[in-house]
């Protein structure tokens, strides 16, 4: 059976504007993940997608509502607490590809591994290496970002999200700034890494062709979630 | 373990991808290092060399200089035995009576008119005096027949640089006309110095060599000791010698305090205002950067990186940089001290020249860090309160 890796109970989040006026981003969002899922989430620019990204990321703390993160309620972990979780248990895809400029791709899939401990710290370079291998560059290891395709900054960008072995990956937008084929081939291989390691993927878009891909299906409209049927999603 | 490896390996990365930035950065906390650590080292230096010359001439610390001045001279006989008198009372191992007189002497190249001073051998131990060669006076030479001498380097020079072991005489002139032998050698007090030399008080008044009667006596005592023995001694002698004026001052350098202090805190805090001036343009560069950096941090944070770790690593890469730049400038300020040239200049009475003070190479070194520390803080905090995702969205 599927363990539950993160659980939203009615969650809201709110923020007070200048003129004291409460501006309600996310309302009662109800959603569970469990590991090996592939969910989307699906909306338009400004529809709470990144905030509710924020807060399965653990990067955020609902107004209202419970957010259990592996059966933690994420309010009773501190900062630290939670960073720790986060680098842990999640890994981050983003749109921008967000590699760290004047580091090689090696250097850039190396940067999660020097916040852990133990055997992942000392073995660092050995397991990005490894991942790289498995999306496809280890050949490109010493190449900076500026010299790869975006398709292969990209792949860069999977291998530093899964070299901590993540439990939850957050992909937000993954195919944005790709052409469509190069777009389905990250897809491709962000689906196929996850489903090998059993990790959960929430990918988050406004590409229904990218939501498509997923065997769940949400949309996001005015901070509200509801439940799509994938063959929906296409049309959505 | 793993936390602190990695934020330093983290800073080091930082300044080896940002390396010709911090590097101009750095030049003006490197040269300040630089300027205050050769401050401390070139004053020390000085000190020392103050000390040396200091001892040679006034005595080490506490040396009481003691005379007995009146209308007409004192007796000498009854003068020594007041002073050996006190030598005995107060317990005293080192002593010796200074004075003055010139006399001829005959060298290979003619008769040279010879500055003498007239001691006793205490005055070797008390003076600190360090020979070139041979050895200083010991109480046996009192009685040679043929008087020791302890020469300059100009008068061995004159006397032809003889061997010391076959035991050279030089001919002394005067009343009753003497071979001196040269027992010693001791380095010139300053370049071009005159032929001088050392004869001791019993050997000056066999050859009836005429002194200047403005002599005194010397003791080397405790430091504490000193202001008391002042008083005793000059209350004792006064009664011995009413209606004379007795003197009794410290002779040493270091009752004069420290004269290189006024002048070494001076530019010590005038490279302090240049470190603080380093500091500055470090903070500024320090806070573009972090500015540049903030979706970095956003990245960092959202792979796990706690915010105690992004303070950490921001003001690391301060103070791992500025270490760096104080290892630089700590080096600059060792050649700069250690230079035979500023050596010999900044300390022309010392023949052997101290090691770089270790406490200046900690100064240097430390206001380096303490810099970084005080540069990199601002920044980390900045860098701490960054939101993660709109970081990561800038």
């Amino acid at each position: 059976m599927a363990e539950e890796l993160i659980d939203l109970a009615g969650v809201t989040r709110s923020v007070l504007l200048p003129d004291d006026q409460e501006l309600h981003i996310l309302r009662g969002i109800t959603l569970s993940i469990c590991s090996g899922d592939h969910t989307a989430i699906i909306g338009r620019s400004g529809c709470g997608k990144s905030t509710l990204l924020n807060l399965l990321g653990l990067l955020d703390l609902p107004t209202a509502g419970e957010l259990t993160f592996m059966g933690v309620p994420a309010r009773q972990l501190s900062g630290n607490a939670r960073a720790r979780l986060r680098g842990s248990s999640v890994g981050f895809v983003f749109q921008q590809f967000n590699l760290l400029p004047g580091r090689s791709a090696l250097e850039n899939v190396v940067t999660p591994l020097m916040y852990a401990t133990g055997r992942d710290f000392w073995k660092r370079r050995e397991l990005a290496m490894d991942m790289l291998d498995r999306v496809g560059l280890s050949h490109r290891a010493g190449t900076h970002p500026a010299l790869l395709s975006g398709g292969e900054q990209q792949r860069v960008a999977i291998a530093r999200a899964l070299v901590r072995r993540p439990r939850l990956i957050l992909a937000d937008e993954p195919t944005g700034a790709l052409d469509v084929d190069t777009g389905q081939a990250v897809m491709a291989l962000l689906d196929t890494v996850a489903t090998e390691s059993g990790a959960a993927l929430v990918t988050i878009t406004h590409d229904v062709n990218v939501a498509a891909l997923a065997r769940s299906c949400y949309r996001l409209d005015q901070g509200v979630l509801s439940a799509l049927s994938v063959p929906a999603a296409a049309t959505a | 373990m793993t936390g602190v490896v990695s934020a330093l390996l983290e800073a080091w990365q930082e300044l080896r991808i940002n390396k010709t930035r911090i590097l101009l950065a750095l030049v003006g906390v490197a040269l300040s290092v630089a300027a205050l650590t050769s401050v401390v080292g070139v004053g020390n230096l000085a000190r020392e060399g103050l000390t040396a010359n200091s001892e040679r001439n006034g005595g080490r610390s506490a040396t009481l200089g003691v005379g007995v001045y009146g209308p007409t001279a004192p007796d000498a006989a009854t003068l020594t035995a007041a002073y050996q008198a006190m030598v005995a009372r107060y317990g005293i191992d080192y002593y010796t009576s200074v004075d003055q007189a010139e006399n001829g002497f005959q060298f290979p190249t003619g008769v040279r008119r010879v500055q003498l001073q007239v001691v006793d051998p205490g005055y070797g131990t008390i003076h600190r005096l360090t020979l070139e060669q041979g050895g200083w006076f010991t109480a046996g030479d009192e009685t040679r027949l043929a008087p020791a001498v302890v020469v300059n380097e100009a008068f061995y020079n004159l006397a032809g640089r003889p061997n010391l072991t076959t035991n050279p005489g030089v001919g002394i002139l005067g009343a009753g006309p003497a071979t001196a032998v040269i027992i010693g050698v001791v380095p010139d007090d300053w370049e071009q110095a005159p032929p001088s030399a050392f004869i001791l008080s019993a050997a000056a008044a066999a050859a009836d060599i005429p002194l200047s009667g403005s002599g005194q006596f010397k003791f080397w005592v405790g430091q504490e000791q000193a202001e008391p023995l002042k008083a005793a001694i000059a209350s004792d002698l006064q009664a011995q010698f009413p209606g004379m004026h007795i003197q009794v001052d410290r002779a040493d350098y270091a009752s004069q305090g420290d004269p290189f202090a006024v002048v070494q805190l001076a530019v010590g805090g005038i490279a302090g205002l240049v470190l603080l001036l380093g500091a500055v343009g470090m903070l500024n560069i320090s806070m573009v950067t972090v500015r540049y950096r903030v979706r970095e941090i956003g990245i960092r944070r959202s792979f796990g990186a706690s915010s105690h770790r992004i303070f950490v690593g921001v003001m690391m890469e301060s103070v791992v940089a500025t270490a760096f730049a104080g290892v630089l400038g700590v080096m600059v300020a060792v050649a700069v001290v250690k230079n035979p040239w500023v050596e010999k200049t900044i300390a022309p009475g010392l023949s052997t020249y101290p090691p770089f003070p270790v406490d200046a190479a900690l100064l240097g070194l430390g206001s380096a860090v303490l810099v970084g520390a005080l540069a990199g803080a601002v920044p980390a905090l900045v860098a701490v309160r960054v939101k993660v995702i709109d970081a990561i969205r800038f």
